[in-house]
């Protein structure tokens, strides 16, 4: 199984190297743009990417999104989170192409996208939608098989029979008769049966049950096992994200808040409890005195005379709290979704 | 393989820090013998809900230390610790916790004597409590 596997250095010098219909010109404009392309602070110099987008927007009356600039390591776990309509999925339509955009470009497994189809590019894809297509209802899930297994030259009968197992789907009722979650478990086994090298799921745990959602996480860390597969994921499940990412991309109203790498988000971003040394003194307005701290994103009273503290600098906050005459009464991680309200705050102090 | 490591998320320290002392103590303290197959990088980060760039990071500094091998294609091993490195590494704990034992005793102004009452008894009591060990201690 190896044997058939690209690694993505061999990708990325293959399609710079091998054939291709554009023009020398156009190719040559394009290394030199690869060249002198600056990513952000947070993307690690030394990480293949297996998607980047450079200053990529949408701009229509009903929906904006971007300018996004951003590159998704290979052979990693990415979580896309954030709100409802922050445009987690349409980020992952445009990476298939499935979602036109006005300006920048995108490149996805070393090969830029093109206005013209480009199958080999999506073979080396699997992607599970948000919501299922109504005009498979009436297939049942070995139809769909039977048609993804004619698109796809890494499809294998014996993944796709093994993942249904798995998941322990239903393969002969029709696609429109099943739950929500039943026809979810098809979906991913046929997306993931010709074992692509790059995996995109919308919300992929919707409407699964507990040890259904169980076995998900055991089949992607087994898809991710070997090192070499990159898995994008859009989620609204903090679980999900603490157990399988190991970058997380914030999103919120179309704009990216930022790529971070999990374990250092985490460990970066901590509540403290302060309270000041002396009792009184000066007590009502501590909150108001310490959000101008270092590192301080948000601070609220939280009793009297107890401040609350959101830093992302926690050693310079806990050592400016300390020198100014507060004591710390705890310290503890932020959840995702406080470091998300904060990033957002952040973002909007910033607008 | 399931591998007793157990992070404390409140705790200050990284935590690649937190899973590689907990894998090394594992390892010089004999309890993951030698040739033991460790559990894959990706594996072992859904385990600990960490990412795999830790995990990666935890098993990369565990072999430039020469405790783990890797063999490409069948995963990562537990190498042989020689007999003076695991030696070292006991008497290591040992000295960590007494330390910690009297910085609290001198944080709270105990004196030597105290100490070494509270240690004594401590020892007596302890020692009844587990014959094994003692019997175990005595013979070496």
């Amino acid at each position: 199984m190896n044997a058939e596997r690209r690694l993505p250095a061999e990708q990325a010098a293959g399609s710079g190297g091998g054939p291709d219909e554009r023009t020398g010109a156009s190719l040559a404009a394009d290394h030199e743009r690869q060249r002198s392309d600056r990513w952000p602070a947070q993307d690690d110099a030394g990480v293949e990417a297996a998607a980047r987008l450079r200053g990529v927007a949408i701009r229509r009356e009903s929906f904006s999104l971007g300018p996004l600039t951003v590159s998704i390591p290979a052979g990693m776990v990415t979580a896309i989170v954030g709100p409802n309509g922050s445009g987690k999925s349409t980020l992952l339509r445009m990476l298939l192409r499935m979602e036109p955009y006005d300006e920048g470009g995108i490149e996805v497994l070393g090969r830029r996208l093109e206005p013209d189809s480009d199958m080999q590019l999506r073979e080396r894809i699997g992607f599970v939608t948000e919501l299922p297509h109504a005009y498979e209802n009436g297939l049942t899930a070995d139809d769909k098989a039977r048609f993804a297994s004619l698109w796809y030259s890494g499809w294998s009968w014996d993944r796709y029979t093994r993942l249904m197992k798995s998941f322990d789907a239903d393969r002969t009722k029709k696609l429109g008769k099943l739950s929500k979650g039943m026809r979810r478990k098809a979906e991913l086994a046929v997306a993931m049966a010709h074992d692509p090298e790059l995996l995109l799921l919308d919300e992929p745990s919707s409407g699964l049950d507990p040890s259904a959602w169980k076995t998900l996480l055991d089949e992607l860390t087994r898809y991710m096992n070997g090192g070499d597969r990159t898995l994008i994921l859009a989620t609204h499940i903090t679980e999900e994200v603490r157990r399988l990412a190991d970058y997380v991309l914030f999103m919120h109203r179309g704009q990216c808040l930022g790529l971070y790498e999990k374990d250092r988000l985490f460990e970066n971003w901590r509540v403290f409890a302060v309270q000041r040394e002396d009792g009184a003194a000066g007590r009502d307005d501590a909150a108001r005195l310490l959000r101008e701290a270092p590192g301080v994103q948000g601070a609220l009273e939280a009793g009297p005379g107890i401040c609350k503290l959101e830093s992302d600098a926690p050693e310079e906050t806990e050592r400016y709290c300390r020198s100014a005459g507060y004591r710390i009464l705890s310290s503890q991680r932020l959840e995702l979704e406080e470091i998300m309200a904060c990033l957002v705050r952040k973002g909007e102090a910033v607008r | 393989m399931w591998i007793p490591v157990h992070i404390d998320e409140n705790r200050p320290e990284p935590l690649y820090h937190q899973v590689e002392v907990q894998l090394r103590g594992l390892i010089l303290s004999g309890q993951l013998a030698e040739g033991t197959l460790l559990p894959s990088i990706r594996e072992l980060a859904a385990d600990l809900r960490c990412s795999a760039i830790t995990v990666r990071r935890v098993y990369q500094d565990l072999e430039n230390e020469g405790l783990l091998r890797t063999r490409q294609g069948t995963g990562t091993f537990v190498s042989g610790i020689d007999k003076e490195a695991r030696e070292s590494y006991r008497l290591e704990r040992v000295v960590e916790a007494f330390e910690r034992a009297v910085e609290t005793g001198l944080q709270l102004q105990c004196t030597r004597e105290e100490m070494e009452r509270i240690w004594r008894e401590a020892y007596e009591r302890r020692s009844a409590e587990a014959p094994e060990e003692r019997r175990k201690a005595d013979e070496r």
